[in-house]
């Protein structure tokens, strides 16, 4: 049986990589289709056409479509990801600097939304069709329907503007900008390994309205899914066989039900975190946040390829391997998986 | 089980909880100067190539130029690194003062010709206004000397008067390099480009600390600065895209300085007391480019016809507000040798006989490309709107910064609105982008021409500019300067301004001594800051 999963697991990753590469052949060609002009936002609007055309021979544009394709493909198999046409440094420099960013806000989101979201959508299917299944599919509804960058502004005034509870859009403070040496990026972590308190609870200040902003308009989708997954648990007989021997509500939530939808709830939970680490671009513009999102529609704006297909690669990858890591998680959890497979 | 929780929620209450602990509200300190702005076109720090206008602010103060632009005071050329000059037939000599760059190397004139030499070896449009003076790659090395360590000289050449070229002079793009610094920096023949593009070597009143892409810019007060430290200890750029998020932040006080706000959010301002608005002129202008390539368009009265059926007064009522000023004449309305304004308004009837004059008694369809971005999205729209009334269907095609200049630079557009700025503060220099033409053949392919790129052909225009441009009496230049506008308007431009292009600062009362520069080249040296009221 160890082998078999072996195997499975050497077939999931052949798949990875196989959507890894047409993920790369469809972006490259989307990008050379796309009329673009990245020469232009370099030289700038006033450029003469020996200074475009040297610019545009240097970047390698001038060389036909399969060639570039065969030289970006190769210096990406040696680690290279080329040189953002725009900041001039290594694309991988530039992610490296924003995702930290993203990882930080997406991964709160995701806690809290989470945190929230699940017990909602059990308390919903146990009270089914009562107000309280109403009210909470007018919450989830009003989070999934009305644009995040609404949201956004709108907490902002509240929050920022009227009751001063929350930071300035931005990380921190400005005064407090560049204090803490960035070891992992993530400012939350950062501060505390230096100690510095002040500027971590200066960070909490700032990360917590785009982080609940986010995390409510994720929590939509996680409060239905769970309302569904025990909706279809509490008809099953192995439910009211514990309710006829008198267990509590309690210990069938936690003894029954949580185990059985575990695995189908970790996908949901995968794909919500997938969607949140893409860069949540309004989000992050919004409350200026230096994150992938951001950085992608920037490259996106100028045309600045190299920074666009390492980026959809990146994310690309990020979610796959969501995905391949909720897929082992069927395989750990669930015996019927694994009874199925072998 | 109370389901009556969202994170909204959770949010506020943690907030609270928080807010207790630490003060949330922190004014800024009154030594640090916080600018709210677009860091998105921040592209090169190297003052030979970077171009773009919140890249100016930065170059401003980071390096020095030989001369300024004292935007205070009627935009007079005023020294910087010279201590004087003196002009003669053939070219400009100046005396540098006594001064160190940050690297603690004096500045000499073989800097300030070392920078000039760049500036065109790099070849970049950043040397534009310098090859339309006469000034080349190949000629530059005969044209600059340092005649010695403390005298720069540079010659004239037939393109160009002295006045014209001491404000190329006090550009950004003129900003003087420590050539030392530089030169060790070299890479594959480079200019130390790659260098210089992340980092600033230069003998202005700040140094660059900090410039994390679309983040922050931080820059340190210059303690050896040869006027001594400037009174603000730190200048703080934070990229704040939103605008609305910038308001707040400014309304808070978390900000001290917003200058990318739409027309919306800086009107809220107007009637807030603790605030300025700093309307700073940039001498360019909105403007509609129509493709005189075209059949329809290559005919006077269809461009005339257009030029009668926009709402200008509606446009600059509501949707510019303090972004611009209706102006149909390509030098603005109180700048020396500037003419008044012609008949040109929203006169549907009159605009409809003009094109049953020229054939087009049914009308006819255009495209219009625009850049998606406010307020040109919000003109473009207008422009539909009114140009329906007379006959003409717009279809408005909306695309990103790269795309539309692309499809501008090759003559593939009817109609499309780009905007010009002007590289000096006088009629000339407003002019540059509307009466300049050398050669429109298609084969000249001069794409960084507004009037070539509209296919305009104006050899007697640009015959009469070229010749301004000689003209050293003052008399005499202002009297060509009236006479190309008359043309130009008699012409029927194809190249049509529209609005007078303004961009609006809004400033903290606390701050005192901040001007806005028409080139963002806005010093911070002379600014300090008042305690909260």
């Amino acid at each position: 049986m160890k082998e078999f999963t072996l195997i499975e697991l050497g077939k999931r990753l052949g798949q990875l990589l196989l959507s890894l590469f047409v993920l790369l052949v469809v972006t490259f060609v989307i990008g050379r289709i796309l009329p673009t002009d990245p020469v232009g936002a370099i030289v700038g609007e006033l450029a003469d056409p020996a200074a475009y055309e040297a610019m545009r021979a240097r970047l390698g544009l001038d060389l036909p479509v399969y060639q570039q394709f065969w030289l970006y493909l190769t210096s990406l198999l040696h680690g290279d990801l080329g040189t953002a046409i725009l900041t001039g440094n290594p694309v991988l420099h530039d992610l490296a600097q924003a995702f930290p960013a993203t990882l930080e806000l997406a991964t709160l989101a995701v806690i809290l939304s989470t945190l929230v979201g699940v017990p909602l959508g059990m308390t919903a299917a146990f009270f089914r069709d009562t107000w309280i299944d109403k009210f909470t599919r007018v919450v989830s509804l009003v989070g999934h329907s009305i644009p995040v960058f609404w949201f956004g502004i709108v907490g902002l005034v509240i929050f920022y503007a009227g009751l001063e509870w929350v930071g300035s859009p931005g990380r921190v403070d400005v005064y407090l900008e560049g204090l803490v040496e960035p070891r992992t990026g993530l400012l939350l972590v950062d501060s505390l390994l230096a100690g510095d308190t002040e500027v971590f609870w200066n960070a909490v200040h700032h990360i917590i309205l785009p982080a609940c902003i986010l995390a409510y308009s994720a929590m939509a989708y996680i409060t239905r899914m769970t309302r569904s997954f025990t909706l279809e648990q509490l008809n099953q007989d192995y439910v009211t066989a514990a309710r006829a021997k008198g267990a509590s509500t309690m210990r069938i939530v936690t003894g029954h039900l949580l185990p059985n939808i575990a695995v189908q709830l970790i996908t949901v939970l995968a794909i919500s975190y997938g969607g949140l680490l893409e860069g949540a671009v309004v989000t992050e513009i919004v409350f200026s946040w230096p994150g992938i999102g951001q950085y992608m529609t920037n490259a996106l704006m100028t045309g600045d390829m190299n920074a666009i297909l390492a980026g959809t690669l990146i994310i690309g990858l990020i979610f796959m391997l969501l995905n391949f890591l909720s897929d082992l998680a069927y395989l750990v959890f669930d015996p019927r998986t694994r009874e199925v497979t072998a | 089980m109370k389901p009556f929780c969202s994170p909204l929620l959770v949010g506020a209450a943690l907030g609270l909880s928080l807010g207790s602990a630490t003060a949330v509200v922190a004014e800024t300190p009154n030594d640090q100067l916080i600018i709210g702005t677009s860091l998105a076109q921040v592209l090169s720090l190297d003052p030979q190539q970077g171009t773009e206008v919140k890249t100016q602010e930065i170059l401003a103060n980071t390096y020095d130029r030989l001369v300024f632009s004292d935007q205070t005071d009627g935009y007079k050329i005023k020294p910087q690194l010279a201590e004087s000059w003196t002009v003669d037939d053939k070219g400009i000599t100046f005396k540098l003062r006594d001064a160190t760059f940050t690297s603690g190397n004096p500045v000499t004139a073989k800097d300030v010709v070392f920078s000039i030499v760049r500036l065109m070896k790099l070849d970049q449009s950043a040397s534009t206004n310098y090859k339309t003076a006469g000034y080349t790659a190949d000629n530059i090395e005969s044209l600059v000397s340092a005649v010695d360590d403390k005298t720069f000289r540079i010659e004239l050449t037939d393109k160009v008067i002295p006045e014209a070229l001491l404000y190329r002079l006090a550009m950004g793009v003129s900003s003087v390099v420590d050539s030392v610094e530089v030169e060790k920096h070299v890479k594959n023949g480079d200019y130390g480009n790659e260098w210089l593009r992340t980092t600033a070597a230069g003998s202005g009143p700040y140094t660059l600390r900090r410039w994390t892409p679309n983040d922050i810019v931080l820059l340190e007060a210059n303690k050896d600065y040869r006027g001594g430290a400037p009174a603000i200890r730190r200048i703080v750029m934070r990229h704040v895209p939103e605008s609305q998020a910038a308001r707040l932040m400014l309304e808070r006080g978390d900000i001290d300085i917003a200058n990318a706000l739409t027309a919306a959010d800086v009107k809220t301002f107007e009637t807030k007391a603790g605030f300025v608005i700093d309307q700073v002129k940039t001498g360019g202008y909105y403007v509609l480019a129509m493709n005189a390539g075209r059949e329809a368009l290559a005919k006077p009265e269809v461009r005339e016809a257009i030029a009668y059926g926009i709402n200008y007064k509606g446009i600059a009522d509501t949707i510019l507000g303090s972004y611009g000023r209706w102006r149909n004449v390509p030098v603005p309305e109180d700048w020396a040798g500037a003419i008044p304004n012609p008949d040109w308004s929203f006169q549907p009837e009159k605009a409809k006989k003009l094109l049953a004059d020229a054939g087009y008694p049914n009308g006819l369809s255009l495209t219009l490309k625009t850049i998606s971005q406010t307020p040109r999205v919000d003109m473009a729209t207008a422009i539909q709107a009114s140009l329906a009334e007379i006959g003409i269907t717009v279809t408005i095609q909306q695309g990103n910064g790269a795309d539309i200049v692309a499809a501008h630079r090759a003559r593939d557009f009817d109609l499309l609105l780009p905007q010009t700025g002007s590289f000096m503060p006088t009629a000339l220099g407003s002019l540059d982008n509307f009466a300049s033409n050398p050669n429109n053949a298609k084969e000249a392919n001069n794409a960084g021409n507004f009037v070539w790129r509209s296919a305009w052909d104006i050899p007697d225009l640009n015959a009469l500019r070229e010749q301004a441009n000689r003209e050293r009496d003052d008399a005499k230049r202002l009297d060509l300067v009236r006479q190309i506008q008359e043309k130009f308007i008699a012409l029927k431009p194809a190249v049509l301004p529209m609005f007078e292009r303004f961009e609006p600062i809004v400033v903290s009362g606390r701050v005192k001594g901040y001007s806005g520069h028409p080139w963002s080249l806005t010093r911070v040296e002379a600014v300090s800051k008042t305690d909260a009221p």
